[in-house]
Parts: C-alpha cells; sequence; structure tokens
C-alpha cells in the first residue's frame, strides 16, 4: 500500500509549490485578460493548459488530479457566473470538469510512463556496462590461466627432460601471470568497493604524497629495473579521497605504462596543485597509446578484440575503466594523451575540499 | 642440534599452508601446522610456540576471536594472515593485539621479514635491544638519541617539535611493526585524543620533510594506507 503511494501519490515539496505557482499564474493571468474580454470563453483552456503543465511537470498523479479539481472550482468559483459562488448546474460545466480530469489524467499516465522508460533504459544501460565488465575479466583471466596450467603441467610431465634454464623461465611465467591474475582480481575489489551507486565514496583528507609513495612503493617491488622519478609540491597537499582507490589508480597506471608502453625505460610521477585540484600525472618514455585507442581509451571496450594480433591478452579495458570509475566517483576527470618527444602522460585530477586542510592547531 | 623457533602455522587451506611450512623450514624455523580454530587453541597451550601465524578465515571460527582469546593470557607474538582487503579489518586485528599483518597473496621474502620482526620484539625486551643499551636507535643515516630526545640525520640535529619527536620515537621503539593511526594518536594524546588523525597525518607530512630526502619517496616511514605508519628496521 505505502508502495503504491510512493508510486502514484509521491508527495513532495517541490512539487506541490509548482503546482500551485502554476495555478496561481493561471488565475492571474485570467484575471488580467478578463479585463479586455468579459466573455471569458478563454478561461477553462487556459486552466486546461495549466492542468496539462502540472500533470507534465510534477511526479505521479496526485498532482495533476488535484490541479484539475482546484481548476474546476476556480473556474467555476472566480470566473463564471454567478462570480464567486459555486454553482455546478451551468450548462456545460460538467463536461469541463470532465475534460479537464481526463487530460490531467492522460497527461500524468504519459510523463510516468516516459519516466518509467527513461529508467528502464539507464538500467539497461548498466547492465550492459556489467556485461562488458565481466567479458573483459573473463578474458583477462582466462588467458594467464592457460599459461599457469600448462607451464605447470610441462614442468610436471616432462620436467626430467628439461634444462634448469627452461624450469626457471616455465616458473617465472607462472608467477608473473598470477600477478597479473591478481592485478584483475583487485581492481574488481575496487568496484566492488565502490558499490552500485558509484557517486557515493567515503572520502577523507589524506596527505596526498603519502598515496603517492605507498603506490610507488609497491610499484618499486614488482618492477625493479624501471626507474621512476617522483615529484611532490614543497607545501603539504591534502585531498579528500578514498586512499586505497587512488592507489589503485596510481598502481594501474604505472603498470600500464609499463605493460603498455612496451618501450618504455622511464616512468615520471607528479604530483601538484592548481589551487582547486590536486593533479596527478603519470608519464612515460614509451611508444606511447595507439591513436585509433584514445577516443575510447577509458570506455572499456577490449581493445584485442578488435586487434587480436597486436596484444591478445593484456588488455588494458579493465585497468582504465576502473581508473575512470574510481576518479569519476572522486568528482574528478582523467585524462590521456601522447607526447610530441614520445611516451604517454595520464593525468587524473581530484578536486580538494573547501575546508583547506588543517585549521587545528598542529602543534599542541 | 641448534634449537629452532617454533612457528605454528593456522590456515585451513592446505596449498598454502604447505607453502609457509617448508618456506619456514628451509629458512631454519622449526613449523607446526593447525588447520582449525579449535586445533590451533589446543596447540598453543600445549606446545608454546615463539610465533603464530594466524589465517582469519577458518573454517570453525572467526581468527579474531581467536586472537582475542589469546591475548586474554598470552602476550606471544602473532603475525595475522588474510585474503581481507579492507584496511578495517586489518587496523581490527591490529588494534586487537596482532603484531602484524599479511595480506594475501603475500610474498616468502614478506612473511619471512615479518616472522623475524615478531620475533626479535619479543626476544629483545628492553635489555638487549640497541635502545635500552645505548638509548639510541639506528637505521641507515637515521639515528633516533631516546636520551637526549634528538633525531640526527647524518650525524647533523634534524630538530623536531615535541610531538615529532614522540612520533618518531614511538615508531622507533617498535620498528618494522606497523602501528595503527589509533594506536599512535591514543599514544602521544591520551585515551580522549580526537578520533580524527588529521594533526598525526600533519605532523608526519612534517617530519618526513625533515628527515627523508624525498617525502614521496620515504626511506624510514613508510605509510600503510588506512592503517598506520611503520619504521623501517635497523640492521
Amino acid at each position: 500500500m505505502k508502495k503504491f503511494f510512493a508510486k502514484f501519490l509521491p508527495f513532495n515539496f517541490q512539487d506541490f509549490w509548482l503546482s500551485s505557482a502554476i495555478l496561481a499564474g493561471a488565475t492571474v493571468t485570467c484575471a488580467i485578460l478578463r479585463h479586455a474580454d468579459s466573455e471569458g470563453e478563454f478561461v477553462s483552456l487556459i486552466f486546461v493548459l495549466a492542468v496539462m503543465l502540472i500533470s507534465r511537470l510534477t511526479t505521479g498523479y496526485l498532482f495533476g488530479t488535484a490541479a484539475s479539481l482546484v481548476a474546476v472550482i476556480c473556474v467555476n468559483y472566480v470566473f463564471t457566473y454567478p462570480y464567486f459562488a459555486i454553482n455546478f448546474t451551468i450548462a456545460g460545466y460538467p463536461l469541463t470538469f470532465i475534460v479537464m480530469l481526463l487530460v490531467s489524467i492522460m497527461t500524468s499516465a504519459m510523463t510516468t510512463q516516459i519516466k518509467q522508460q527513461e529508467h528502464l533504459r539507464a538500467e539497461t544501460e548498466k547492465e550492459k556496462a556489467r556485461a562488458d565488465l565481466l567479458r573483459s575479466v573473463s578474458h583477462d583471466i582466462r588467458t594467464p590461466l592457460t599459461s599457469i596450467i600448462g607451464a605447470t603441467s610441462t614442468l610436471l610431465e616432462s620436467g626430467d627432460y628439461l634444462s634448469h634454464d627452461q624450469k626457471v623461465r616455465l616458473l617465472e611465467d607462472t608467477r608473473s601471470e598470477a600477478q597479473w591474475l591478481i592485478r584483475v582480481v583487485e581492481n574488481l575489489l575496487s568496484v566492488t568497493r565502490m558499490g552500485d551507486s558509484q557517486t557515493y565514496i567515503d572520502k577523507k583528507n589524506e596527505p596526498a604524497e603519502e598515496i603517492v609513495g605507498e603506490a610507488l612503493q609497491k610499484f618499486r617491488k614488482r618492477f625493479k629495473t624501471i626507474p621512476v622519478s617522483v615529484s611532490v609540491p614543497d607545501e603539504l597537499l591534502m585531498v579528500p579521497m578514498d586512499a586505497i582507490l587512488i592507489e589503485q589508480v596510481l598502481a594501474n597506471l604505472m603498470e600500464n605504462a609499463v605493460s603498455h608502453g612496451q618501450t618504455t625505460t622511464h616512468i615520471w610521477l607528479t604530483l601538484s596543485s592548481d589551487g582547486t585540484d590536486g593533479i596527478f600525472s603519470v608519464r612515460d618514455n614509451g611508444s606511447g597509446i595507439p591513436p585509433a585507442q584514445i577516443p575510447q581509451l577509458f570506455s572499456g571496450i577490449s581493445h584485442s578484440s578488435d586487434n587480436r594480433t597486436v596484444d591478445g591478452k593484456r588488455n588494458m579495458g579493465l585497468g582504465l575503466t576502473v581508473c575512470k570509475a574510481i576518479v569519476q566517483a572522486h568528482g574528478g576527470t582523467i585524462t590521456a594523451y601522447n607526447l610530441p618527444q614520445g611516451g604517454a602522460e595520464f593525468i587524473f585530477r581530484l578536486p580538494l575540499s573547501h575546508t583547506q586542510p588543517n585549521s587545528k592547531e598542529v602543534s599542541r | 642440534m641448534k634449537i629452532r623457533d617454533k612457528i605454528l602455522v593456522v590456515e585451513d587451506e592446505k596449498s598454502i599452508c604447505h607453502f609457509i611450512s617448508s618456506t619456514l623450514s628451509n629458512n631454519g624455523y622449526d613449523p607446526m601446522e593447525a588447520h582449525s580454530g579449535k586445533e590451533a587453541l589446543s596447540m598453543i597451550s600445549s606446545y608454546c610456540p615463539d610465533v603464530v601465524i594466524l589465517d582469519l578465515g577458518l573454517p570453525d571460527m572467526d581468527g579474531l576471536e581467536i586472537l582475542r582469546e589469546l591475548r586474554s593470557w598470552s602476550n606471544l607474538p602473532v603475525v595475522v594472515v588474510s585474503a581481507r582487503t579492507h584496511e578495517r579489518d586489518k587496523v581490527e586485528a591490529l588494534d586487537l593485539g596482532a603484531d602484524d599483518y599479511l595480506t594475501k597473496p603475500f610474498g616468502t621474502d614478506e612473511l619471512l621479514a615479518r616472522v623475524r620482526t615478531a620475533i626479535r620484539h619479543t626476544r629483545t625486551t628492553s635489555e638487549h635491544s640497541e635502545i635500552a643499551r645505548l638509548g639510541t636507535y639506528t637505521v641507515g643515516d637515521l639515528v633516533i638519541d631516546y636520551n637526549k630526545h634528538q633525531v640526527l640525520l647524518n650525524g647533523e640535529n634534524v630538530h623536531l617539535t615535541v610531538n615529532e619527536f614522540r612520533i618518531v620515537a614511538l615508531l622507533g621503539k617498535y620498528s618494522g611493526k606497523v602501528l595503527t593511526y589509533a594506536y599512535i594518536m591514543k599514544e602521544l594524546w591520551g585515551p580522549r585524543a580526537d578520533s580524527d588523525n588529521q594533526i598525526l597525518r600533519v605532523n608526519m607530512a612534517n617530519i618526513r620533510r625533515k628527515i627523508e630526502k624525498n617525502p614521496a619517496e620515504p626511506q624510514y616511514i613508510f605509510t600503510e594506507a588506512g592503517v598506520g605508519y611503520r619504521m623501517a628496521e635497523g640492521e
């Protein structure tokens, strides 16, 4: 029952005031027009228009129906002879009333339907995004698993015939594939951490340099050979964020620089601020982003499906899709472009809070 | 024969248990295995291991329950291992008295480092540690002088404020161990400290500007996002 009321007769004050304003507007218009034309034929028409507007602009049936009642009474009481008296015996009056009621109900119904369709379309799109994500994930998981199973089977079944170097190589492959799988899982965890809404995130003021530092430290553990130059502002920069998620973004961007930059030998990680945003940049000197991929880089579309020969497995999709989702959920933006001197740069900006870092006394 | 440190591995996943045990025995420890919470508790009381490596996701009871029960009568070092990645879980385990925390997946190096730290902290109860003998803690070019209340970098005083020194001193005392924000706040500002840890974070940023070459590439004090800080271990 409650649900029924919520769906068809939802009451909210915004709609209430809107309806009142429109009815008042109609009344005033009629009052003004009556000076020019005392016949008053237009009165009903203007009120029908008002009722239609209200039905269109408010949610559910409540306000449209209520407005038609008010309009009928208003027309009868104020604008029909005898003025300022209710008289329902006037010829044609019941018809006016019925027409108004019908207009209001039909418009409300149409509006509700349109809104439902919009909602449905949004749901479908969400569903499609989820399916895309799942497809991309299964793809990202299946390939390394194949390689792990293959390598370990080879070791178990024909380990005696392999040289030491061959064994080491198979084991190294297995380890790196497993590490790749961890990344996929961590990205998925980030998605679940953000939840469905993707609008609400538990943001806390964090010293951005700490997060940059930690992401860097973890990166160095995995990629010992790639030097990273990092620079942060002298002033402490506090950025409201979910630290774990932003660390994930930085990790994805740095690892992408290595795995997709192909020829990357150096990474630059820079933190700065323009006063309104915290700006994080990850730059590399690798082979850059293939220009054809730039427009849909963050869309999560599996690029490898268009271009299997280039890179069957190292799908860029998931990592960057997650980056974009995280940054957007923080109210920020992420962009990517190729640098004229070669290599790519990914920049994301997170809005700084209005309450500046620390108004509190630092040393008590 | 050399007496080896006994380590109880509490983990229900056989393959992980196997890999931890073989790593430990190859590195001079004496591992034992428990596959359930009940088994773990009875083994702890009968064998008195030197360290417990405790998985939080056990079939019969929550690892945190074991930790709570254990802490009611023992201080033996516990390194918690878990697949739970949410920092809340880490903080909870650490605040319940776990000595350290490893998130799955972890490497053997990491595991061994945590076990070493845990053992060292029980061994060196005051008398033997560098801090107790010399009144200093040394890591790399950094020296914390507990008697003079100074921190020296390459032999020069870095002039920390009182609170900055207290933070560094505390982390130095528990070097290698992650200390939660809440723990540090409580130690420095008392039990009624603000639940907001901004003061600590800002102090830490200032400390880093004084002792680290680049605050984003710390060599001495590391951040564990959402959990706390960890001081690098001295040689």
